[in-house]
């Protein structure tokens, strides 16, 4: 049976006890904000033009405002005087069997839950918030799609999205500092692994080690070349976190759990996210919430980090090193619901000759199409790569050869659009740009900072 | 008591119905509970608060209504014509109209404003009917507000040249108080609710104020 057709049965199994269920998990989702902007919006549609799905296929059921309708009908319904006694003025709908299919369609299949919307409602509804919840409860009642949750159950088994073998991630760690020790010259260099009381635990996404070793290299080169003191987890050490795209605290808390137990096992000062746009919301803002408890602990991304160095001078780049022109793209998670925009920048104009910046940009900059979990749905992955088309042309009309993008989902999507829309571009890290326009000084005897590894 | 008087007592007894009734589904909503913040704050709740009903409400503030100037502009008259229709609907009540003849630059004033919001609350119901995403987004709820708001301004300017309509004005002000708790009108007293929160959301994260 196919991942659509599963979801479709799952949809058609339904009873009236699951709906009841589904209902009370929905109410259990919604706090005083949610309820308040279920009630405001006047459907003005000036959103439309705000999300990707719709600029790219001006379907109705695309606007930001028709999916909020959907989860806003199902409030009314149920949980406004008016809706109960006028339904049909307001569109108030039951949350049955037809609704809840409504839902799956336009909050997995039709969102990224990149938040422009919100940013560009003009009564101020964080739309994006609302469907986070909707989305959450359909995930509880199992109607999230099959490819989206094996993530989340790989993540939850393996302590890692990839489910790779501790002995894998090791290995690769060992290989991957060797390359670096080649590549600079310096056999001093190190990625240290478990060291005991580092000021910094630096974390990775699983496709670093398994696709893209050379970003995990560059951070590696990035941190030694400023000196720090720094360590990777043996386990623990996946920042990605998927319980943000299944919407469920019960998911993101206990992926989020790997990471926390990381650093009260190391007793690490700070806890770095790398590159990684949902891996950064989920361990700065999410966890906290999903684990109701107060980190004892910074928690920054890796490119506030970098800024840190280049601020303190602990970093020399030279920008003729990276000549051609390049462009930055803003990660949803990262810039419109991360806060981090402006360290990106300043790095960048430091290690860049020539950097344009996309239009728009900062928290106004479109999503690429591949947050939301959406690179994991492949139901969808027709939608996902239409929706791209608005990134891609942003990025063709900078006339950028280099594409900087501070994300890995991003990345893969960015990779997927260049092939789709024959833009010719190369894609890099923040970390892999840094290091390709950093000035080495001649290698200099340092103190040994390497930790021996059980491998 | 005169039928007038009966009206304005029945204006009254709407108006303090509705913002009842607003009370209540507010209250309500706050029902819901506000979960307790864990996350360390990047940013300023407040500040992002003060964002969001400040600098972030300018129609450059977004791209929303920076491409769309036309529906922004309309917007923007019907509201200042709906809450100029108000303002005059409670001197009519306390016997103060005559502060604003119609003849004067006040009155004038007045006149242009409730003539902006006929003009805008028109030009936002064409918009809807006649532009096909928003006639899809479209429920009754949207042609009774719009009919019903628009109405009543259009009144209040009609009576500022014509006393005889006063009661019309005064009836049509009492459906619209009723009805404003049963639509989208509601979002008189939610845009404030909603707003306040985006603001302190998007403040806490240092995404407020938005830098372009």
């Amino acid at each position: 049976m196919s991942e659509t057709d599963a979801l479709e049965a799952r949809l058609e199994a339904l009873t009236d006890e699951d709906l009841a269920r589904g209902l009370a998990l929905f109410r259990g989702k919604l706090g005083e904000a949610e309820a308040a902007y279920l009630q405001t919006c006047v459907r003005c549609g000036l959103c439309a033009d705000a999300c990707h799905y719709y600029r790219s296929d001006h379907e109705l059921a695309s606007i930001p405002a028709h999916k909020l309708a959907q989860v806003a009908a199902v409030f009314r319904a149920h949980f406004t005087t008016g809706g109960r006694l006028a339904p049909g003025l307001g569109g108030a709908r039951r949350f049955d069997r037809d609704m809840v299919r409504a839902w799956v369609e336009a909050l997995f299949g039709r969102c990224s839950l990149c938040g422009r919307c919100s940013l560009n409602c003009t009564t101020g509804i964080h739309i994006s918030e609302v469907l986070k919840a909707a989305r959450g409860t359909l995930t509880e009642m199992g109607l999230i799609p099959a490819d989206l949750l094996q993530v989340v159950t790989t993540s939850l088994e393996t302590g890692n999205n990839m489910g790779i073998s501790r002995e894998d991630w090791l290995e690769t760690v060992q290989w991957i500092e060797e390359e670096m020790q080649q590549d600079i010259g310096d056999p001093a260099a190190r990625i240290p692994v478990d060291k005991q009381g580092a000021r910094v635990l630096f974390t990775v996404n699983p496709r670093e080690p398994k696709f893209f070793p050379l970003c995990l290299q560059a951070s590696a080169t990035v941190l030694n070349a400023a000196g720090e003191d720094w360590t990777v987890a043996s386990e623990g050490w996946d920042l990605t976190n998927y319980g943000l795209f299944s919407a469920s605290p019960a998911h993101g808390g206990a992926i989020a759990a790997n990471l926390m137990a990381s650093m009260e096992r190391l007793g690490c000062g700070t806890l770095v996210i790398g590159e990684c746009g949902h891996g950064f919301a989920a361990a700065r803002w999410e966890a906290a919430e999903w684990l109701r408890q107060r980190p004892g602990f910074r928690i920054v991304s890796f490119l506030e980090l970098m800024e840190e160095y280049f601020q303190q001078g602990r970093l020399r780049v030279d920008p003729a090193q990276v000549a051609e022109r390049a462009t930055l793209h803003d990660p949803c998670n990262t810039v419109r619901h991360g806060g981090i925009v402006e360290p990106q920048r300043a790095i960048l104009r430091r290690c860049l000759a020539d950097f344009v910046e996309m239009t728009p940009n900062r928290a106004e900059n479109f999503c690429c199409g591949g947050g939301g979990g959406q690179l994991s749905m492949s139901r969808y992955r027709q939608k996902r790569l239409q929706s791209g088309g608005v990134k891609a042309e942003q990025i063709r009309r900078t006339g950028a050869r280099l594409v900087v993008a501070p994300c890995h989902n991003c990345i893969d999507q960015l990779m997927e659009l260049n092939r789709e829309y024959k833009l010719g571009v190369v894609i890099k890290t923040v970390a892999e740009v840094v290091a390709d326009a950093l000035v080495r000084a001649p290698a200099q005897p340092r103190e040994e900072s390497h930790v021996p590894v059980a491998r | 008591m005169t039928a007038m008087e009966a009206l304005r007592i029945g204006v009254v007894v709407c108006g303090l119905g509705a913002a009842v009734a607003l009370a209540v589904q507010v209250a309500r909503a706050r029902a819901f509970g506000r979960r307790p913040l864990y996350a360390p704050a990047a940013g300023s709740a407040a500040r992002g608060v003060f964002y969001a009903f400040g600098p972030g409400m300018s129609p450059m503030a977004k791209e929303s209504t920076r491409t769309h100037p036309w529906a922004y502009a309309l917007g923007v008259a019907y509201h200042l014509g709906v809450f100029a229709a108000f303002g005059y609907l409670l001197l009519l009540l306390i016997g103060a109209e005559r502060v604003l003849d119609p003849a004067m630059l006040p009155g004038r004033a007045l006149g242009v404003l409730l003539f902006a919001g006929v003009l805008g609350g028109l030009g936002l119901l064409v918009r809807r009917f006649t532009t096909a995403h928003l006639r899809g987004l479209s429920v009754p709820d949207d042609a009774v507000a719009n009919l019903l708001t628009t109405g009543f301004v259009a009144l209040a300017g009609a009576r500022l040249w014509s006393p005889a309509l006063e009661p019309a004005l005064l009836a049509t002000a009492m459906l619209l108080l009723c009805y404003v708790p049963l639509g989208k009108i509601r979002h008189c007293v939610f845009f404030f609710v909603s707003r306040r929160h985006l603001g302190r959301h998007f403040g806490r994260r240092g995404t407020f104020p938005l830098r372009h």
